[in-house]
């Protein structure tokens, strides 16, 4: 019986291993061959080369990120107490809507309704629809993101833009294979995330107007 | 090797920078854009986007200075910088979600998976079958093997344990092994079954 792989790897990199393995190795060709293989392999995948030169523009996009961040850093750092208030401010206004707005409960996976085979409200897609074109007309409304985003604005912000974006992709799926439960949930997820999407990037919004 | 290594030259551009000297950002820069973009480019196949990632890493550190507490490498700093930013774009689900729809329209992804059968004929070299691996082997061979990281540190990026890194490390030797072996015009279909 020979060496696996696993075993020969950790010989290779000095994890212990079982002396019955150690000395078979030592003593079968096959097993040694393959072993120095593996130790030539992980000197090849070290010598590949490094790469190539960057272009010419790199250092100065960079460059010109890092000292608009530093720029925006030092403004803020006189607002803090006023951007924490704006921003306690905002959570509890999207916190009031999500309350009483109808239709927006936790979300529920597309794969749950998918089970259930029944959809889980009254809501028509078309209503749905509508209320997520009314909610991509407010954000293309809204002034353009700034070049240098705030962390706690932006990480979510992104994320919420992922997901919308994983939606689109999931409801092209659900249309193409004529599943009506899951679009009408894919539908609901995505209102959902364009209200959350929106009313972040009113906060932001409101940081660069201050 | 991709070279994150600390040397005079970058802790005087590090003390400098923190000093608020300005063209010392450009010396950390020059110092570690190599190391930097190759190892972007190792965990992420499409170049374009591991451009991306490097430059988002240039930002992240020259913003973040104050952040490094000078307790290890300031160049193993980075580079943990730069393997969670490709970390993050390999998990991201509308990366995955793209991959899916150019699997759709048959599009040739430049980030080859191991579902991806090399065309016939094709010589592979090692730059080539490496580009074959899943990502996941991809990474922790590429971490293990270069960068030097353990199972452990590994199966921890991975929100896994040890084992998860030792045995995707002999899975990426195996495969490397078996793409090395045969050329394109010999492997004639890629075992996504196991009676393939």
């Amino acid at each position: 019986m020979h060496a696996s792989v696993d075993q020969l790897l950790s010989l290779r990199d000095g994890a212990p291993v079982g002396a019955g393995i150690r000395e078979h190795v030592r003593d079968c060709p096959h097993c040694s061959t393959r072993l120095a293989d593996a130790t030539r392999m992980r000197e090849r995948l070290r010598a590949l080369p490094v790469a190539p030169e960057p272009a010419d523009d790199a250092w100065t996009s960079i460059e010109a990120l890092v000292a608009s961040i530093h720029r925006r850093r030092r403004r803020m750092a006189g607002l803090a107490p006023l951007a924490a208030a704006a921003s306690v401010a905002a959570l509890a206004v999207f916190a009031a809507m999500r309350w009483v707005e109808p239709g927006t409960s936790a979300p529920q996976s597309a794969a749950t309704v998918a089970s259930t085979a029944s959809p889980a409200s009254d809501e028509q897609l078309a209503v749905l629809q509508a209320r997520s074109q009314a909610l991509e007309a407010m954000l293309a409304a809204m002034p353009a993101r700034p070049a240098v985003e705030r962390a706690a604005t932006s990480v979510p912000i992104e994320s919420l833009e992922a997901q919308v974006q994983w939606l689109d992709h999931q409801l092209t799926v659900a249309d193409a294979d004529g599943r009506v439960p899951q679009a009408q949930q894919l539908w609901r997820d995505r209102v959902e995330v364009m209200n959350s999407l929106v009313q972040l990037r009113y906060v932001e919004a409101q940081h660069i107007a201050n | 090797m991709t070279g994150f290594a600390d040397s005079e030259l970058l802790f005087d551009a590090l003390r400098r920078a923190r000093a608020g000297e300005r063209r010392a950002y450009a010396d950390i820069y020059r110092l570690l854009e190599r190391p930097v973009r190759t190892l972007a480019r190792r965990l992420v196949s499409r170049a374009a986007v591991a451009e991306d990632l490097a430059q988002d890493v240039f930002v992240e550190v020259l913003t973040s200075l104050g952040q490094y507490d000078g307790r290890g490498s300031f160049a193993g700093w980075v580079r943990s910088i730069t393997v969670r930013k490709c970390l993050m774009h390999l998990r991201s689900p509308w990366r995955r979600g793209r991959q899916w729809i150019e699997s759709l329209d048959g599009e040739q992804s430049f980030e080859p998976g191991e579902s991806r059968a090399p065309s016939s004929g094709e010589a592979l070299d090692l730059e080539r079958a490496l580009g074959q691996l899943g990502d996941t082997a991809r990474v922790v061979v590429w971490l293990h093997d270069v960068e030097g990281y353990t199972h452990v540190e590994i199966g921890a990026l991975l929100g896994g344990t040890a084992s998860l890194s030792k045995s995707q490390l002999a899975r990426a030797h195996a495969r490397l092994r078996e793409l090395l072996e045969n050329d394109g015009a010999k492997i004639s279909c890629m075992p996504v079954s196991t009676s393939c």
